[in-house]
């Protein structure tokens, strides 16, 4: 039975976010943008709606005098990923 | 618009980052290693060398290890602070190093009491170390460089104290140096 798939994590930005950041504590937006090759803009976009959905955490602060937006994988957008892979694997199968 | 993603594309992508986001977290290019490795295996010859050539003060040479140690920590201060990522990997690999050189200050405070067999008993708090940030890096290469401190550890207690730094400086090339150059040749960013 095939379960369908979070439509919140089947996109190629966010799905590559939520990968970067299930592999880490946490990462700046920096590390997010280069990693994913994406534009701030499309990326702060992906990364509000992962928040609202209490996917991730965001938390801005400053490093010196620069901003820094920091993220991290919340434990729903843990059980949200592990879903979406076990899901991933039946339509593989 | 977004790309439809098929699912072989979405598990493409997931094993990608994850990739990308490990070699980012995996290592410093060895650079404690190759740093304690040269330091360490230059003070065990250079020891082993003096005594033997007869001078009155052989382990003035270990005075090395105290701009080592400023390097080491100047420089682990360094990518801490410039690090974009944090990783359960790394914070366990700097705790793990933290206690072994804890350790080693114990042993090199208490000398006296263990015969000045403080050799072999580093090489295995320093084994103990490379073993777990092997493990922890998954790379086999360095994990092998733990066993065989261990093992240069076992030969040292066997030999005079004398003879154990000449067994030392050959086990930091090995378990030490020869892992550090192979995670720089591998391009691991950080440890």
């Amino acid at each position: 039975m095939f379960k369908p798939l979070d439509p919140l994590l089947h996109s190629q930005l966010r799905l590559a976010v939520m990968s970067l950041l299930i592999s880490v504590e946490e990462a700046e937006f920096t590390f997010l943008r280069e990693k994913t090759k994406s534009t701030a803009g499309n990326l702060s976009v992906q990364l509000d709606k992962l928040e609202k959905a209490g996917y991730i955490g965001i938390e801005k602060s400053f490093k010196g005098k620069r901003p820094l937006t920091t993220c991290k994988i919340t434990k729903t957008g843990l059980k949200a990923f592990e879903e979406y892979v076990e899901n991933l694997k039946n339509y593989i199968e | 618009m977004e790309k439809e993603l098929s699912s072989k594309e979405s598990l493409a992508l997931i094993t990608e980052m994850i990739t990308k986001a490990k070699e980012e977290t995996a290592g410093d290019g060895g650079f404690q290693l190759l740093l304690w490795g040269w330091v360490i295996a230059l003070c065990n010859f250079g020891h082993f060398t003096l005594e033997k050539l007869g001078y009155e003060y052989p382990y003035h040479v270990w005075i090395l290890v105290v701009p080592a140690s400023v390097i080491s920590f100047w420089k682990g201060f360094q990518i801490a602070r410039k690090a974009r990522v944090k990783s359960h990997i790394s914070r366990v690999i700097n705790q793990v190093w933290i206690m072994v050189f804890a350790g080693i200050v114990i042993t090199l405070a208490f000398m006296p009491v263990i015969g000045y067999n403080q050799n072999p008993v580093i090489l295995i708090l320093s084994g103990l170390g490379i073993w777990t940030t092997g493990s922890l890096i998954r790379v086999n290469f360095v994990r092998a460089g733990g066993v065989l401190l261990l093992v240069a550890a076992a030969v040292g207690f066997m030999l005079p104290v004398s003879s154990q730094h000449l067994v030392s400086g050959v086990a930091m090339v090995l378990g030490y140096l020869l892992p550090g150059y192979y995670l720089k040749e591998n391009c691991r960013e950080r440890v």
